[in-house]
């Protein structure tokens, strides 16, 4: 096959002679048929230009033998309903759902976590429930899939803490008219790493992310944001990367009914010899009239050996649209390093500063500056 | 005993001869003005003073609190207790008012050996200084200049001033672009930081400022070197006669 690497080929053996019993209701036929029919992406597949597939494929066979069950670390409020793919009531509480917003032909990888999973949870928030935040820690295995299932008109917080993985999807349904706030903290590390959110927002509802990340040496974040009639999604991203950091975010938003509501705001500062991707594409369908869509994407080089790869993308198929987008790359401003170190601040210091600042621009709220404060 | 003592400064900027052997000395306690026209060398002045980059001395020396600052960075030279209000502040977005200053007093807290100081006290003392020039809180919450008018970011630059009690406070051009009632809030903490133990370089276009803060000391810079140095009067002869006489 063009493009296929030897740990590419081994991965494939490996998920032929795959056979996990671990929550066999997790449809594995989707899984076997996406993969028969896409393959394995590889380094000259567009969606992975910039990261080298091949990599992950390697962390992903060093999973050979499932880790000893751990119990996953959730910390959810009682009125709401959290169960490891494990324990026997997951499969109802999960409904069917599992993989519904997954779209395997998209993303190939999301079918070898469901041939691969060794770890899963699955979170129900009932209708009109507003409950304390969720949230997820470390769960016990390799492959994770955790499923958010927000009733209508409930309001939940999901954070997500940094944790180790080799690939996690993040399933996630908003109800009509219910709003979901999810933060997500990567920290710096040596792994390689994929994940997944997918995302279904139906009439009215509201999901908001907010992700800062670290780099790795190899860390890929795919986010796809589907929305209903009348629905919102704020997507921001903030990410300082160093050393030999890696980090590509692609993101989609995909409004798919009538009058819905996104906006994309990334900032990343990349030093040393890192490299970053970050893709955001807005997608409105036909039909999708009245979408109001913007995309923002400023990044900042640091070093000259740091490398930034941004490309926004637009398609759009319907009329009487407001859609915006923007991307920048340049460099930290040195009349503000000056006016800082003017007033005694010094140069490593007042760098540190305008990072962190440049960064709050796209997590602009309390929680936001904490986790920035965290990361930067 | 001179707080600052400048020597046959010369200074490119560019590559371009700005300052051509300019002599100033300047005591504590005093308040001098330096005018002149547009391109004399009056901001080439105040930034390299600071040791803002872009500015390369190329002779003379500059003196300040005993200590040659040449080699010195900025930051070294703001502990030392040289501050220069901008005559064009920067906007820093996302970096608020307040957690500028606080990171500003905690550098030279560090530099000087000292505790950093409480923040709730400094958040106090910031918000009291900051009222006795027409800011509000809001201003302090809100990102380093971001949004400013013209009249506020000069506000903010002798907040800064009035906060970090510098020994030598050059001000360049603070008086521009200020409507009457700004020019009077920005006169009076210039006012209020005068004292025994500093001094105050003032480096202006026009004399209206001296109505309100009166120097001890006015200089007139042309092509690079101080043509004419004397008291007060010499300003309000400026203010009379322009700068056209110095080519005469």
């Amino acid at each position: 096959m063009a493009g296929s690497t030897p740990d590419a080929d081994r991965l494939r053996e490996r998920l032929a002679a795959q056979n996990s019993a671990y929550a066999p209701w997790r449809n594995r036929d989707a899984c076997r048929d996406a993969l028969a029919h896409s393959g394995l992406p590889h380094m000259r597949s567009e969606a992975w230009r910039h990261t080298n597939v091949a990599r992950w494929y390697a962390a992903a066979l060093a999973h050979e033998a499932p880790s000893p069950a751990r119990r996953s670390e959730v910390a959810a409020p009682s009125s709401i309903a959290v169960a490891e793919f494990s324990a026997p009531c997951a499969a109802s509480l999960a409904g069917g759902n599992l993989g519904a917003a997954v779209d395997l032909a998209e993303h190939p990888l999301a079918a070898v976590n469901g041939l691969l999973l060794d770890a899963g949870v699955v979170v129900h928030v009932p209708a009109q429930r507003h409950a304390e935040p969720v949230r997820i820690g470390c769960l016990g295995g390799a492959f994770q899939h955790v499923l958010v299932q927000v009733e209508a008109a409930a309001e939940l917080v999901l954070i997500e803490e940094p944790s180790a993985f080799t690939h996690r999807i993040v399933e996630v349904i908003v109800g009509a008219g219910a709003k979901v706030h999810h933060l997500r903290r990567q920290a710096v590390g040596d792994q390689r790493e994929c994940s997944l959110v997918a995302v279904r927002v139906r009439d009215g509802g509201e999901y908001a992310l907010a992700q800062v990340s670290r780099g790795a040496d190899l860390r890929r974040n795919d986010v796809v944001v589907t929305l209903a009639e009348g629905a919102r999604s704020t997507v921001t991203g903030a990410w300082r990367l160093d050393g030999r950091g890696h980090l590509d975010n692609q993101v989609a938003l995909n409004h798919d009914g009538r009058g819905a509501f996104s906006r994309q705001t990334y900032r990343g500062v990349a030093d040393g010899r890192a490299r970053a991707v970050v893709n955001g594409r807005i997608h409105i369908a036909a039909g999708a009239d009245g979408s109001d869509a913007a995309l923002s994407a400023k990044n900042l080089i640091a070093s000259d050996a740091a490398q930034v790869f941004a490309k926004p993308e637009l398609e759009i198929n319907a009329s009487d649209v407001k859609c915006s987008h923007g991307a920048t790359v340049g460099a930290l401003d040195d009349d503000a390093v000056s006016y800082l170190r003017c007033r005694g601040i010094g140069e490593a210091e007042a760098r540190r500063l305008l990072v962190r600042g440049f960064l709050r621009e796209a997590i602009a709220d309390e929680e936001g500056a904490r986790m920035i404060s965290l990361a930067a | 005993m001179s707080l600052l003592r400048v020597d046959e400064l010369r200074v490119d900027v560019e590559d371009k001869p700005i300052l051509k052997g300019l002599s100033l000395e300047v005591a504590s306690g005093e308040v001098h003005a330096v005018m002149g026209p547009n391109g004399s060398g009056k901001s080439t002045l105040a930034n390299v003073l600071a040791g803002r980059p872009g500015y390369v001395v190329t002779g003379g020396a500059m003196t300040f609190a005993d200590a040659d600052i040449d080699p010195l960075p900025p930051e070294e030279r703001a502990h030392l207790g040289l501050f220069l209000a901008f005559q064009y502040p920067v906007e820093i977005p996302g970096v608020s008012n307040m957690e500028f200053l606080k990171a500003a007093a905690d550098a030279r807290a560090k530099y000087h050996g000292e505790e950093p100081p409480a923040a709730v006290d400094f958040m106090k003392r910031t918000r009291t200084v900051a009222a006795s020039l027409g800011l509000s809180a809001d201003f302090l919450r809100r990102g380093v200049n971001e949004g400013f008018s013209g009249g506020e970011k000069k506000r903010n630059e002798i907040l800064q001033m009035l906060l970090l009690a510098p020994r030598l406070a050059v001000l360049d051009e603070t008086d521009s672009g200020l409507d009457i009632d700004a020019l009077k809030v920005v006169a009076d903490g210039i006012n209020a930081f005068r004292a025994a133990d500093n001094a105050v370089l003032l480096v202006t276009h026009y004399q209206r400022l001296l109505n309100h803060v009166v120097p001890d000391r006015v200089h007139v810079l042309s092509e690079g070197r101080i043509v004419r140095s004397g008291d007060r009067s010499l300003a309000l002869e400026l203010e009379e006669k322009g700068y056209g006489w110095l080519d005469a």
